[in-house]
């Protein structure tokens, strides 16, 4: 059977796409937000998942204002670095895993959440960034990826119980799978940030800690988090956090912290990042 | 979130939040054409477009003339007020070869480099600025 055999979470700025293409992750500015990631490189080059489970929002790249899915999962086979305004990232192309997509898609359907069913997308930095966190820079991805895109740009997001009863349902759904499957899943987005208006480059460290405090240990406390205190504590762009919630709820009643790292600042965004297993 | 929340109050709490604009459905309906404008510049062939002539690009969208004027004056703050969305706006800023940080500080009121020292120093402090009514 399928099983989920940890969580990560990470912010994904761009900015760190830039470097890591650039081959600026050793510099004064990047090194210790890079240095943060080494373990985990190593950690996953052992772990060898099989597929990942990738939840990330879409920065108005594969989705316009046209079409606004709360909750979307990826069943196609190939998914290509999305041209967000300065040309497409030089990654590989992602691979899906689209006899597992399809099957969550389908038990996630059945369990009450009505999922957006995508077979066709480009995937922007939400997603390449942090496979270039995790895996560096191979020739092709080492594992297979389903892209599940989350809206956190339209009012109104879900609310973070929602995303961490998805989560328990995404668990559900993987455990019933026939074949033996490694399986990840990750969150990624935040910590704090504020990218518009006069308050922008808010950052909030106390917050962001004891948000990360909050996913050790079997306190489901986060889950009940309004988004106004996001909003207030974290900046507008701070709400990308509930996204994590998926991931914490896919990990069952209580989690064991592997790795953690926080570092301020990457652009306008507070570095946030974390592996937990299933305790 | 898990007790259901009341639409109006929802909506209402976000205007207590000093200098930042909630994309709420308000603002998604009034910025719509503006937005997807700014999505058309994902294309190479429509940035070329775009660069060759700006007011010829902005006729072919049903946008109102506020917003074209603001689009031209690159003014994101009044592009967030006119309906704007910043990872939409991001494709404006992206084609004119700015980062994040540096159009990002346009609308802070400060330079790019006093911007830049404030996130090396650890970020604006959201002491005074989470609220309006309550100051704190």
């Amino acid at each position: 059977m399928a099983r989920i055999s940890a969580g990560v979470a990470t912010s994904h700025v761009p900015l760190l796409g830039v470097a890591v293409d650039q081959c600026k992750t050793g510099d004064a500015y990047f090194g210790p937000i890079f240095a943060g990631y080494d373990w985990t490189k190593r950690w996953e080059a052992e772990q060898k998942p099989d597929v990942i489970v990738l939840v990330y929002n879409d920065h108005a790249s594969a989705f316009d204002a046209n079409i606004i899915p709360t909750f979307a999962i990826g069943t196609g086979e190939h998914f290509k670095p999305a041209d967000e305004g300065w040309g497409p990232r030089a990654v590989p192309d992602v691979s899906g895993h689209p006899d597992l997509a399809w099957h969550i898609a389908q038990s996630l359907i059945l369990d009450d959440f009505d999922m957006t069913i995508i077979n066709q997308m480009d995937v922007d930095h939400g997603l390449t960034v942090p496979l270039s966190m995790m895996f560096g820079t191979p020739a092709a991805w080492p594992v297979k990826v389903i892209p599940l895109a989350v809206n956190v740009v339209t009012y109104p997001v879900p609310s973070g119980n929602r995303c961490w009863m998805l989560g328990e349902a995404i668990r559900r759904a993987v455990e019933s799978f026939p074949e033996d499957l490694n399986v990840q899943i990750w969150g990624t987005g935040g910590m704090s940030h504020q990218l518009q208006g006069q308050r922008a480059g808010l950052i909030n460290a106390e917050w962001d800690n004891r948000f990360m405090d909050s996913l050790v240990g079997d306190s489901d406390a986060a889950r009940r988090i309004p988004h106004i205190e996001y909003l207030r504590e974290t900046g507008s762009e701070g709400i990308e956090m509930v996204m994590w919630l998926i991931m914490r709820g896919a990990l069952g009643q209580r989690t064991r912290l592997l790795h953690r790292h926080y570092h301020v600042p990457c652009s306008n965004t507070a570095i946030g990042h974390l592996v937990l297993e299933p305790d | 979130m898990s007790d259901k929340a009341d639409i109006q109050d929802y909506l209402a709490a976000f205007d207590d939040i000093p200098g930042t604009r909630i994309y709420t459905a308000k603002r998604a309906r009034q910025g719509y054409h503006l937005n997807q404008f700014a999505m058309s510049l994902m294309k190479a062939e429509n940035r070329d477009a775009w660069k060759a002539d700006e007011k010829a690009y902005l006729e072919r969208w049903p946008m109102s003339e506020a917003q074209k004027q603001a689009v031209i004056a690159r003014d994101y703050n009044r592009l967030l007020d006119l309906g704007g969305n910043i990872y939409f706006l991001a494709k404006v800023f992206s084609t004119d070869g700015l980062s994040f940080v540096q159009a990002v500080s346009t609308m802070t009121g400060m330079t790019v480099e006093d911007y830049q020292a404030m996130m090396n120093a650890g970020g604006r402090s959201p002491k005074g600025v989470r609220s309006i009514k309550d100051a704190y």
